[in-house]
């Protein structure tokens, strides 16, 4: 691999200087190659999901007619409606209890000083090693528990699928690395002020740390949206059943129906679509942010 | 750790001292409750299970919890292994704590401290840690109970707390409480008169916490040993009365003997590096000869172990070392050319970006279901179309259980389960897996070669070093931390991987698409064994473990932090 690598490298670093450009064509061609191999299953959907069930099965590539109605038809028969409404306020709890809960420990961490520190942070990024395997039957036992013994269900209800993930390592990481990095010198004029660590945080801290919290909203969403295996065992019933497990549930359900199964698929892909090209750089840049410092 | 605060300020003015102890205390306070939520959460539902998990592992316990089995859950997964690795842990323990200790006496030797006296308070603490753990193990399945009780009564907050007070004033549970208060107690406080009156040193805190550690560790490896040797006693007792042959010893001492010598070899290779040539051959020679002989042991060996465990869960542990062996050098050699040819001065670099990440935030159960479409065995299916125009034949896919190489070699040849390398049906996820994280690692390969300074790469081009020579004496080395981050992520992440692997599994692979994960799920979710299935996870969790470490160790020894 490390051969072929440095050939490229070299074939595009010597051909600068010279007229024709054999390299820089080589380096388009494998670059906009990569983007046919990515996209084209896209497409693949979106043109699958607009056939009839005769053009799905055989050999066609597209659509004689765009069959629009194979979306309504999928989403009356899957319920997505209510996988819909579910996953918004699923992720919309998530979401706002990350960003309270792990703003409150980010800061802690970045700012105060306090026994056992180091230990807390050690404890908590050791969680991140933990496969979630692991962690299925533990929490399954305590969520049926907490439901038996609590004023509301936890199974087949929102709390199950929400309040394990309302504080998350990564996020706690991330903002960390964030809050370190504010000039103390605001903090001391801060204190000459008068303000305390609440007010600080409220008042300085959060507004200028708008980046990292929409990187947090981002992959808190991404997060609650793709989930298949918890939301899988916490809900037997559509009820409160997530997106991606109501997808699964569909498939399932679907057989061969390969255009309906295309036409769900294009609807759970949508939303986090949109949310990528709107935030596409905010993206990028936490994903780089987090891989670069974890 | 208040104690230790006390000493280190100084007492010019009385209010000045008590102000800013006080401004302290407020400080850690508030940290306390900012970090109470998040804690709680992390604790529950992250922390706790893994001590859960253990405790869950060691039951039968099917929907309800059953009665204690001891490893027998980890003796049905892996056979005899389990005891191997047992005793495995106990030296692993005691040699960490042999570690710290010779770590302790290097400290008192440089400070020229007297540390010892601080193992009397350290003995005392761990004692009361351990018998808290048995108080925890005691009041754990009465609390479990009482989702039992409360089932078809009226839920009230007043029965609720009657049943957590039932739970709580079992007289065990009382008794394990106060005598762990009562030994906790008394190690503080030895420790607070040591601290006082007998040893006066600034690292009096650090000696105190690596010797609580030691004596944890020694007793953890104790209670271990006593398990599994009690175990194995039982086990032998079992088989006598029932006239069986059993070779539980005979098996702890070849494995063990055969990694013993992997390991040797190992040293004994590295350590021919630092000697001259003549020697350092015959090292090297002697290491080859050590290592054939350890792996012949334990080919000899572990084969019969593995056949003996349960053969569901050895399959899906050499689906995974397929899918990850078969995942990992593509995916990070893609994604490293991808970015190397991004970061040169080209057209349209974003719009490259953005769509290579395209995958990585797709839903997966969505993008799986496309691949399903994809690749799917009818011969009608795209991909059988595609390779019908290259005037092949179709094949299964996803449906395919047969060995890649196999097929390759033709029916002609029957090769054995291991060389028949993964299914074609694992080779289509390890497409997906490849398909969805290029994106994500090229992007943090760009970031990585971004923080290159530019300014090696200008001297070296006056210093006449070609495009090669650059990329392998400067991109290289100082791309090693993201690349083993990459690794380390990607490599993890194969052992972790379930959603898309669930989506991609079809009854007609056989299970040889099923990795770890997703047969711990079955046992899980359509087995209904929680016991059992927690032993598999914790091995998984072993595993990962082990994996880390070694990755850490190469790292270590290769990569460059600049």
């Amino acid at each position: 691999m490390a051969s072929n690598v440095s050939a490229t490298y070299r074939a595009t670093a010597s051909s600068k200087s010279r007229g024709i450009d054999i390299g820089r064509v080589l380096t388009y061609v494998i670059l906009l190659a990569g983007v046919v191999v990515v996209v084209v299953p896209f497409l693949w959907m979106v043109s699958t999901s607009l056939m009839t069930l005769g053009e799905a099965t055989g050999r066609a590539i597209l659509p004689r007619a765009p069959q629009w109605d194979n979306y309504v038809q999928a989403w009356e028969d899957a319920k997505f409606s209510e996988y819909f409404v579910n996953s918004v306020i699923v992720t919309a709890i998530t979401v706002g209890g990350q960003l309270v809960f792990c703003t409150l420990a980010a800061y802690a961490f970045a700012r105060m000083e306090f026994p056992a520190k180091n230990l807390l942070f050690t404890l908590l990024l050791s969680t991140l090693m933990l496969p979630d395997a692991l962690r299925w039957i533990p929490n399954f036992i305590t969520v049926t528990w907490l439901g038996r013994i609590g004023p509301i269900a936890w199974v087949n209800n929102w709390p199950a699928l929400t309040v394990p993930f309302m504080a998350s390592a990564i996020s706690i990481f991330l903002l960390r690395q964030f809050f370190a990095q504010i000039p103390h010198e605001l903090w001391d004029s801060a204190q000459i002020d008068g303000a305390g660590h609440v007010r600080y945080l409220l008042q300085v801290v959060l507004p200028i740390s708008r980046a990292p919290l929409m990187t947090i909203v981002i992959f808190g969403f991404i997060g609650a949206w793709n989930a298949l295996a918890w939301p899988m065992l916490v809900t037997n019933t559509p009820e409160w059943r997530p997106i991606s497990a109501g997808l699964m549930a569909f498939l399932d359900e679907a057989g061969a129906h390969f255009h309906l199964q295309m036409a769900g698929s294009v609807i759970t892909i949508l939303p986090i679509l949109i949310l990528y090209f709107v935030t596409q750089k905010q993206f990028t840049e936490g994903i780089a942010y987090t891989g670069l410092k974890g | 750790m208040a104690i230790v605060h006390q000493r280190t300020t100084p007492t010019p003015r009385p209010s000045m001292f008590t102000g800013r102890r006080w401004r302290r205390l407020k400080e850690a306070l508030t940290a306390y409750f900012f970090l109470l939520p998040a804690f709680l959460i992390i604790g529950v539902f992250g922390l706790f299970p893994i001590g859960f998990a253990a405790y869950v592992s060691l039951h039968r316990w099917r929907i309800v919890p059953g009665r204690y089995r001891g490893l027998a859950n980890y003796v049905k997964a892996i056979d005899n292994l389990a005891y191997v690795v047992a005793f495995w842990l106990v030296v692993i323990f005691l040699v960490l704590a042999i570690r710290a200790l010779l770590q302790a006496r290097r400290t008192a030797r440089e400070h020229e401290d007297r540390p010892w006296l601080w193992m009397v308070p350290a003995v005392v603490t761990a004692g009361g840690l351990v018998q808290f753990v048995r108080f925890c193990v005691y009041l754990l399945p009465e609390v479990l109970d009482i989702g039992q009780k409360v089932k078809g009564l009226e839920r009230t907050r007043e029965l609720f707390l009657r049943l957590l007070g039932e739970a709580w004033g079992a007289p065990t549970v009382q008794w394990a409480l106060r005598l762990s208060l009562l030994i906790l107690a008394l190690g503080l406080g030895l420790a607070f008169v040591v601290h006082r009156f007998l040893t006066h040193s600034p690292r009096n805190a650090t000696y105190y916490t690596s010797f609580v550690l030691i004596f944890l560790l020694v007793g953890g490896g104790l209670i271990l040993g006593w398990l599994t040797w009690t175990e194995i006693q039982a086990a032998y007792a079992e088989a006598l009365a029932e006239g069986e042959q059993l070779e539980i010893w005979s098996q702890v001492v070849t494995i063990s003997a055969g990694f013993v010598l992997l390991l040797i070899a190992w040293w004994v290779w590295h350590s021919a590096s630092h000697r001259p040539t003549m020697a350092a051959t015959l090292l090297r020679l002697g290491a080859a000869a050590v290592l054939m002989v350890g792996a012949w042991v334990l080919i000899g060996e572990l084969p019969r172990v593995i056949s003996a465990g349960d053969e569901n869960w050895w399959k899906s542990l050499q689906v995974t070392v397929y899918y990850s062996a078969g995942t990992v050098p593509f995916q990070l050699g893609i994604s490293l050319i991808l970015a190397i040819l991004l970061f040169q001065n080209i057209r349209a670099k974003g719009f490259f970006r953005v769509v290579y990440f395209l995958p990585y935030i797709t839903p997966p159960v969505a993008a799986a279901a496309i691949f399903r479409v994809l690749f799917s065995g009818r011969p009608n299916a795209p991909i059988n179309n595609l390779i019908g125009l290259l005037g092949a034949e179709p094949l299964l896919w996803l449906d395919e259980p047969d060995g890649i190489f196999q097929m390759i070699a033709g029916s002609g040849v029957t090769l054995p389960g291991w060389a028949a390398g993964p299914s074609l049906a694992l080779a289509v996820i390890i497409i997906y897996n490849v398909w969805t994280y290029v994106g994500y690692d090229t992007v943090i390969f760009l970031a990585g070669l971004g923080s290159i300074p530019g300014e090696l790469y200008e001297a070296a081009q006056i210093d006449g070093a070609g495009g090669g020579a650059q990329f392998r004496h400067i991109t290289l080395p100082l791309l090693s931390p993201t690349i083993y981050f990459l690794t380390l992520m990607a490599v993890i992440g194969t052992f972790k991987a379930f959603n898309h692997v669930w989506v991609l599994r079809s009854g007609a692979a056989l299970g040889t698409t099923d990795t770890a994960s997703v047969a711990i799920f079955q046992e899980f979710f359509r087995n209904t064994r929680y016991g059992y299935a927690s032993s598999l996870a914790i091995v998984l969790l072993g595993l990962v473990l082990v994996l880390t470490v070694i990755n850490n160790r190469i790292a270590q020894e290769r990569v460059f932090y600049g």
